[in-house]
Parts: structure tokens; sequence; C-alpha cells
């Protein structure tokens, strides 16, 4: 029997809480000598949405292929909708849209083309695949070019072709990896906004990113994974409240002086952070002292409690999407 | 298990990606036909030399030159598969609910019966324009060519999981083509290699293809004339079956174009 139809969007008990459609549980994962997944645990309930932060290279993209089976952990296991992906990985994944991080369509089919085959393999047939395929295309903003080949679209259209073919069998667990690198500011906004869609209509969405502000957009739940482990998880309101922080941040054009090093602080080169539950009266009380060193500072910055701060508390390191690099 | 819905799914996708771009296929067709015109006077004596006193040429030349253009398919069917690499649909394909049975068997399918038609249009082209004439039963040749057409498609498979690149794909299938096409007897007649290339060739598919071509089209044999290229042409074939179940690994990284 297809479970496809037991686990959909939008299920809910009847006191209104949302059924787990993903379970991670100890997953371990090795390249090599290389560690990219050090034991990761996680949830997620249909109607909610997962964003997965992390800089290049911490995992988000191996945790995201072992979700939807194209990887097999070391060690540990992925239930998606209950059913175990590495023992039933059909079945599995009858209920997984993945949209990989690099753009994959078909060149030389049409828009139409793509999302009817995809469409076909997840088991649509005739009217439902057709309203489907005019649905997702609809959000997307495809309906004008679905007879077009994919291979004349541009970079943006192509990106939204590839998040449509993820959607176009409603899946109840959409795997969206990083969706929008590479996206223009419309497809963009668009792919943000159909990822909300998705929630409301009761999907479970991991949304893996390393843009800090689309999961403010979104008011997503977050699981902060660093160097393989997530480090810290929950709605962003609750992360905030609890790991972020406001600080005052002093930029130098030369190493940070002694004057400016408070207790507490961080240092990277020649900038200073200093935590502080009001900034701006740490900066009216420390500027006048700097004295000669005055005349080095190049920007004074007041950083209110945000994602970043909670990266920044939780790992040690500023957010940089492209580098894992200490700070002071 | 197979679901025969999501193969037939995958099947039409494939005919699909295929006629955006017929222009191989109608290539791998006309290339023999053009070449059978100027090749067929010069294989007339070869074939005469050889104990054929009313051969014409066709005999060698429209066999030959069908067998080595469905060698051609090897290149096909690799391309088939790193294409995906190269269009980034691998892993969306090998996420969706198809098996990786489904996957093989929707890409193979389509390319044997190409070279099944291939093979037909080629074979009736030397029948009515160059003079072919079959001294034997023609539907022995039926069996001989869709197990050649079998063994061939599962030899592009076999290259595709032992290559990383899609160049090393293309280098094997031509390099292949040209060489067995030789050794085989497909390129030029059998009995005009040196005799190092005679001992070696039954290791080609293409030799038993030529074989099984000579039996019955100068020979004048039936279905008893093909029975041992057939066996032959199968026993490579599980042969290159059992390598591409072995090295086939989807998970693998491979280039698509580098």
């Amino acid at each position: 029997m297809s479970t496809s139809s037991a686990i959909r969007p939008g299920g809910a008990d009847g006191l209104g809480h949302r059924a787990t459609v993903l379970q991670v549980e100890g997953v371990h994962k090795a390249y090599g000598s290389t560690v990219a997944l050090a034991g990761v645990d996680l949830t997620v309930a249909g109607g909610t949405i997962l964003a997965l932060l992390g800089p290049n290279g911490a995992g988000k993209t191996s945790l995201v292929s072992i979700i939807a089976g194209l990887r097999r952990p070391d060690r540990g296991r992925v239930r998606v909708g209950g059913i175990d992906v590495a023992r039933a990985p059909q079945r599995a994944r009858q209920l997984i849209g993945l949209a990989p991080q690099e753009t994959g369509v078909y060149l030389p089919l049409t828009v139409r083309d793509n999302l009817r085959f995809f469409a076909g393999l997840a088991g649509l047939r005739r009217t439902e695949l057709r309203e489907r395929v005019g649905a997702v295309a609809a959000a997307l903003g495809l309906e004008p070019l679905l007879g077009r080949r994919a291979s004349q679209l541009s970079g943006g259209e192509r990106r939204r072709l590839h998040t449509a073919i993820a959607l176009v069998h409603r899946p109840a667990l959409v795997l969206l990896d990083e969706p929008t690198t590479g996206a223009d500011v419309r497809t963009r906004a668009e792919i943000l906004e159909l990822v909300r869609g998705l929630a409301d209509q009761g999907s479970a969405v991991v949304y893996s990113t390393h843009y800090l502000h689309e999961i403010e957009e979104l008011d997503a739940s977050v699981a902060i994974i660093d160097r393989g482990r997530i480090v810290a998880d929950g709605v962003l309101a609750d992360l905030i409240a609890r790991y972020g922080s406001s600080a005052l941040e002093l930029t130098f054009d030369r190493l940070v002086p002694d004057v400016a090093r408070i207790d507490g602080c961080t240092v990277d080169g020649s900038r200073v952070r200093i935590p502080t539950p009001d900034p701006a009266l740490t900066a009216a009380q420390l500027l006048p002292h700097l004295g000669p060193h005055a005349d080095a500072l190049r920007s004074v910055e007041i950083v209110r409690p945000s994602l970043e701060s909670v990266f920044l508390t939780v790992t040690g390191r500023h957010f940089a999407p492209h580098a894992v690099e200490p700070v002071g | 298990m197979i679901s025969l819905r999501r193969l037939e799914v995958i099947l039409a996708h494939e005919v699909r990606l295929a006629t955006r771009d017929p222009v191989p296929v109608l290539v791998l067709i006309l290339f023999p036909i053009i070449t059978m015109a100027f090749l067929k006077p010069a294989f007339r004596p070869a074939l005469v030399q050889s104990g054929h006193p009313h051969a014409n040429g066709a005999e060698q030349v429209v066999p030959g030159q069908a067998t080595l253009s469905a060698f051609f398919v090897v290149s096909l069917i690799t391309v088939s598969f790193f294409a995906e690499y190269a269009w980034a649909t691998w892993d969306r394909l090998r996420a969706s609910a198809a098996s990786s049975l489904e996957i093989v068997l929707g890409k193979a399918i389509p390319r044997v019966v190409m070279t099944i038609a291939q093979f037909a249009v080629i074979m009736t082209t030397g029948i009515v324009f160059f003079g072919l004439d079959i001294r034997g039963s023609a539907l022995a040749l039926v069996p001989l060519v869709v197990t050649f057409a079998v063994c061939l498609v599962l030899l592009g498979v076999a290259v595709t999981a032992v290559c990383h690149t899609a160049q090393q794909a293309q280098a094997f299938a031509v390099v292949g083509m040209v060489l067995f096409g030789a050794i085989g007897g497909a390129l030029v007649p059998f009995s005009v290699l040196p005799h190092w290339a005679r001992v070696i060739a039954p290791i080609t598919p293409t030799y038993w293809a030529m074989h099984g071509f000579t039996a019955v089209i100068l020979n004048g044999n039936g279905v008893g004339g093909v029975e041992a290229p057939i066996a032959a042409l199968a026993a490579m074939a599980v042969v290159f079956g059992l390598i591409a179940l072995r090295r086939l690994r989807f998970d693998d990284h491979k280039t698509g174009w580098a």
C-alpha cells in the first residue's frame, strides 16, 4: 500500500497538534577523515518551517542529502512520515520534494514537460497532474513560460522552475537547499512567499540557507548547524531572547587599542565587539576615553539582538557564510 | 520491484529528450548509407576471392556499416547518463520515487529499440538501393539484431559505470567502436584481416554480429546459422550487465561535461 496518501500536507489532530513529518535521530556522516555530521537530531512537524542555518561546509547539504535518501548516514536514522528512509527509500521519497542546491532542470525540455515528468514520477495522472502543474506554475510566475524550453529561460526563471519541480506533487516534506542562491530579487521574494504558503497548507519545510535575513523574514524555527552539529535550535524569537545580545562594535584603521579592550569583548584584528545591554550608553562612556586613538576610529555600530548575535553567542564566531574563522 | 507506470513515464521522457534533438539519430542512419555507396565496389573483389563469386559487395558493406553505426549507441547511452550530471538533474531523479532499475531500464529500452530500427532502415536501404541479396532466412536476422542491440546498450551502461567523466566515456565508446569494428570485420571483410586480428576477433561483439550476418546473407543459413553468434552476444551482454550491476553506483560523483 502506498503511504503517499496517508501523510499529506495539512495533517493535524483534533487538538490542532501537527503531526511529526520528519524525525532525524543521531545522524553521523563522515567523508574519509572529514566529519560532516556528528550526531544530528531534528524533528519537524507539518505546517512548520525549519531553517537550517550555517556557513558553507557546516553540514547543511549533507544533512539534506541524507534526509532525501541520496546518501546513507554512517549512523543514525531518518524517518519521513514514519517511514525509515534507509529501509524504504522509494516509499519515503514519495513524500519528499527536493530542490537541491544546484539548479537542476532538463534544458532541452519545456517548462511544462519538466513539471509533467516529475509529477508523473510522483504518481500524478491526467487531471490531477494538469491541475498541479498549472497551480505550481501559477504560484511561481511560470504560467507564461510553460511552453518555453528551459534552455531559453533566464537564470531566475530556471531557479523558479527548479523550485517548482520540488513542489509539483504537493509533498508532505519539502527540502529546499539554499533555494535563493543566485536568485534575483523577484525570484527570491516569490520563493519566500511560496515557502510561507507551503507551511500554511500544512507541509513541513526544511529550508537550508546562509542568509540570516531570510530566516527573519520567514519567521521560521531555526536550527543552527556548525561543524556538523546542531548548536542551537528553537523558535527565532526564543533564540534571540535566549542567546541574542546587543553590543557596541568599533572598527579602527589599525589594531584595536588597549583602551577599547573591555572585559568580555571579542577582538577581530581592527574590530572590537563589546556586549552590553545599552550600547548607546556604553558608546557615550567609552568614546571620550579613546584619547589620541579616536583619530584611528573608522566606525561605531550599535548591534541589536539578532540572529547574527545568536550565532556569535553559540559558536563564538561571527557569521560568515563562506568561511568559518575564529574571532579574537 | 518495477512500477510499470513509472517506467512508462521515464520511457516517454527519454523519447521526448531524444526527439528534441533528432540530429544524432539521423546522422547515424545517413552516415552508413553514404559510406555504403562508395565502399561497396571496393569490397566485391575480397568477397569473390573468399569464395563468393556472385557477391556484389553489398553483402559486406551493408551489414558492416549497419553494425559499425549501431556501435554509436554505446556513446548515446553514456551521454544519456552523463547529461543528467551536466544538467544537475541526476540527484533530482534519484530523489524521486523511481528506483535505480527503473531509471536504467528507462534509458536502455528506447536505445535498444532505436538500434533495431536503425538496422531495419539500413538493411532495407541496402536491399532496395544497393542490391543486397539475403540468401538465407531474413527472419533469422531479427533475433541476431535484437541480441546485438541489447549487448551494445549494456556495454554502454557498463562504460558509464566505470567512467567518472563524460570525456572518459566518450573515449571508450569511440575507440571501442573503431577498434571493435575493425577487428570484428565490420569495417573491412574479415578475410583480409591479419592473422593476429582474426585470432582475437571473437572477443568483440562486432565479430559475432558479422559472423551471424555472413552466415545468413552470404552462406544462406537460417536460424541455425545465428545460434552460436546469438549465444556469444548474449554471454557478452550478461558480462556487461554484471559489470554495470557491480560498478554502477548511483551516488558516485561523476562529471557531465567539464
